[in-house]
C-alpha cells in the first residue's frame, strides 16, 4: 500500500512539504515585530502600516510550553479529527524563539508540564481515499 | 475625561434565561422590553433611541433577525421612527449597548434610550461561521487547532494554578458558592446547588475544567431605559445612577492569546486581560470610585477560572487575591461583605451570549433597590460594578449608585 499524500487543509501557515516544517510568520523590518500567521501590517500600534516594511520569516521550530489542557469532548465540525471514535488530544500554548506565544495540538497527552521544550513537527487531522491532510503539532523533546 | 449631564436607569426587564425554541428572537426581546417599560410606567412611544445587541451565530439561526436585531425587535414592537443601530461586541455586547444608550442621553441628544438584546444559543459549543481559509482567522484558528472555548479557559486556568497556586478544591468551590442562589433566582436556567463533590465527579471537559465549573450556553433576552436624571423622578421612585459605562479592548503585548487568534506576542510591563484591566480602569476613572467603595458585583464566571481571575481584574487586586476572598466567605453571594454574583452568575444562567451584560445590570439595579426577594444581599448595597469580557479581545462594564 502506497503512502497517500499528505496535505495542509490550510495552506501557507507552514512550510510544505519539507523534512523540517516551519511555521510561516511575518516580522516588521522596522520594530522586530512577530506576528502568526503572517499579517499585511505591522501589529505594533507605534508602527507605521506600510505593507513593503513586513517580511516573510520562518519561525525556528523550537519552544517551551506556556500552558496546555487535554480537550476530552469532540470540537463540533468543521474541526475534524481521526482517529474514530473521538480519542482526547492536548491543546498547548508555546513560546517560541521569536517570543512569539503560538497555539497547537500537542502530540502527546501524558507528562506534559509547564516549561518544557518542544519541537514543531506536523501530524494527522484526518485522510479521505486520496489525501492526509495535516497541521502543525508541538512534540515534546 | 469630558463631565455629560447625569443619567439614570429607570427601568429593567428581563426574559427568563432557558431554552426556548418555539420562541424569536424579537419575541423574547419584545417580553423584555415590556416589562422593562412597566418597571418605569413608560409608554413605548416616549422611547426616543434605541440600541440593540446583534446576535453572533447568524448563520446557524435566525438569520437575518441575527444581524439587524434592532429593526426587527422595533418591528415587533412597533416602528415609532426612532434612530436604532445595532451592535456585535461578542459576549461584551449587552455591556456595550448599555454604554451606548447611556452615551446618547449623557450626551443631551436624547431624553429616554433603551438597550436591549436577545440571544438563542443554547445549542453547546460554538464554532466558527465562515469557511474562509485566507482571512478569518476564527476559521483558521478552530480547523488547525480544534480550540474550543473551554479549552482556552483550561489553558488559563492551568497557567494560574502554576503561577498562584490555585487548588481544584478553589475551583470546585466556585460553583458550590454561586450554585446557592440558582434554586432562589426565577429568571435563571438551572436551579439546583451543587457540594463539591458533586463538581469534582462531574466529566471532565478539559483539564482541569469540570463540566459543572463551565457554564452552559442559553437563550436569553434583557432591556434596560435609561433618561435623562433630572427627569428621573417622572419614572421611577428609586432611580439608579450610572456613574460609569465604558468599553475596553486589549493593548499590543498583552500576553495571552484572545480567542480567535493563533499567537501572542508578549511585552514586559504589559498584564493579561489587558481588554477588561483596561475598562475597569475606566470605570474607575469616570467614576471617581474605588475598589473599597463597591458594595455588590456581578462578574462572567464563564468557568472557575474567569471567577477568579475577573475578581482579581475588577478589585484591581494583586493576582491570587480571589482565591483567599473566596475562601473566606467575604464574597457570599447574600452574605458576604462584598456579595458577587447574587444572580446565581453564569453559572445558574446559562450564558445568552450578547443579553449578558444586561441581565447583569437588571440584577444589580434590583439589588440596589431591594426587590431581590430571597436572594437580596444583606449588605444595604448603595454601589455596584458590573463587567462581562467577550471573544476576540472586547470587555465592557458598568458603575451604578443608588441616586435616591
Ligand atoms: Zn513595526
Amino acid at each position: 500500500m502506497t503512502a497517500k499524500k499528505q496535505v495542509p487543509i490550510i495552506e501557507g501557515l507552514f512550510t510544505w512539504p519539507s523534512d523540517k516544517p516551519q511555521l510561516i510568520a511575518s516580522r516588521c523590518k522596522k520594530c522586530g515585530t512577530v506576528t502568526f500567521p503572517k499579517a499585511a501590517f505591522c501589529a505594533n500600534p507605534s508602527c507605521e502600516k506600510v505593507r513593503e516594511n513586513v517580511e516573510q520569516i520562518k519561525l525556528s521550530n523550537k519552544g517551551k510550553l506556556w500552558t496546555w489542557t487535554v480537550q476530552q469532548y469532540a470540537p463540533p465540525a468543521p474541526f475534524r479529527k481521526e482517529p474514530l471514535p473521538f480519542q482526547p488530544y492536548a491543546i498547548g500554548m508555546v513560546d517560541t524563539e521569536e517570543g512569539l506565544r503560538v497555539l497547537g495540538i500537542l502530540t502527546s497527552n501524558d507528562n506534559l508540564k509547564i516549561g518544557m521544550t518542544l519541537e514543531m513537527t506536523t501530524g494527522k487531522l484526518y485522510e479521505d481515499a486520496e489525501k492526509e491532510y495535516i497541521t502543525w503539532m508541538w512534540k515534546p523533546v | 475625561m469630558k463631565k455629560f449631564r447625569d443619567v439614570a436607569i429607570v427601568g429593567v426587564g428581563l426574559h427568563p434565561w432557558g431554552v426556548f425554541p418555539d420562541r424569536s428572537m424579537p419575541e423574547m426581546a419584545v417580553e423584555a422590553i415590556s416589562e422593562a417599560l412597566a418597571d418605569a410606567k413608560m409608554e413605548w412611544r416616549e422611547i426616543q433611541s434605541m440600541v440593540a445587541g446583534t446576535y453572533l451565530w447568524v448563520s446557524q439561526r435566525e438569520g437575518m433577525f441575527g444581524i439587524l436585531s434592532g429593526t426587527a425587535i422595533s418591528a415587533a414592537m412597533g416602528g415609532i421612527g426612532i434612530p436604532i443601530t445595532s451592535c456585535a461586541n461578542a459576549c461584551a455586547t449587552g455591556g456595550a449597548i448599555f454604554r451606548e444608550a447611556y452615551l446618547a442621553v449623557a450626551s443631551g441628544l436624547y431624553d429616554t434610550a433603551i438597550a436591549v438584546a436577545a440571544d438563542r444559543s443554547a445549542g453547546g459549543f460554538f464554532r466558527p461561521q465562515s469557511q474562509d481559509p485566507q482571512f478569518d482567522l476564527d476559521y483558521i484558528r478552530y480547523v488547525m487547532t480544534g480550540e474550543t472555548n473551554p479549552a482556552y479557559w483550561a489553558m488559563e486556568c492551568q497557567r494560574r494554578m502554576h503561577d498562584l497556586g490555585t487548588t481544584e478544591d478553589d475551583l470546585a468551590m466556585v460553583k458550590v458558592i454561586t450554585s446557592k442562589i440558582a434554586p432562589l433566582n426565577p429568571k435563571t436556567r438551572y436551579k439546583k446547588a451543587f457540594t463539591k463533590q458533586q463538581v469534582l465527579e462531574s466529566p471532565m471537559v478539559c483539564a482541569p475544567l469540570h463540566l459543572m465549573e463551565i457554564c452552559a450556553t442559553s437563550d436569553g433576552a434583557g432591556a434596560i431605559i435609561v433618561c435623562a436624571a433630572d427627569k428621573a423622578k417622572k419614572y421611577t421612585k428609586k432611580p439608579v445612577l450610572v456613574e460609569a459605562a465604558v468599553i475596553g479592548s486589549p493593548t499590543f503585548g498583552d500576553h495571552t492569546i484572545p480567542l480567535t487568534y493563533l499567537s501572542a506576542y508578549p511585552r514586559p510591563g504589559v498584564g493579561i486581560l489587558t481588554e477588561s484591566r483596561n475598562a475597569i480602569a475606566a470605570a474607575y476613572k469616570m467614576s471617581g470610585r474605588k475598589p473599597e467603595d463597591i458594595d455588590v458585583i456581578e462578574l462572567p464566571d464563564n468557568s472557575s477560572w474567569h471567577y477568579f481571575a475577573y475578581l482579581d481584574c475588577m478589585l484591581q487586586a494583586k493576582d491570587g487575591e480571589a482565591e483567599k476572598l473566596l475562601r473566606s466567605g467575604k464574597v457570599d453571594p447574600i452574605d458576604g461583605e462584598l456579595p458577587v454574583c447574587p444572580s446565581g452568575g453564569l453559572g445558574a444562567c446559562g450564558e445568552a451570549v450578547v443579553a449578558q451584560g444586561l441581565f447583569q445590570i437588571y440584577e444589580l439595579v434590583k439589588q440596589l433597590r431591594g426587590e431581590a426577594g430571597e436572594r437580596q444581599v444583606k449588605n444595604n448595597p448603595k454601589v455596584a460594578l458590573a463587567q462581562t469580557y467577550g471573544y476576540a479581545g472586547n470587555n465592557a462594564a458598568c458603575i451604578l449608585s443608588k441616586a435616591w
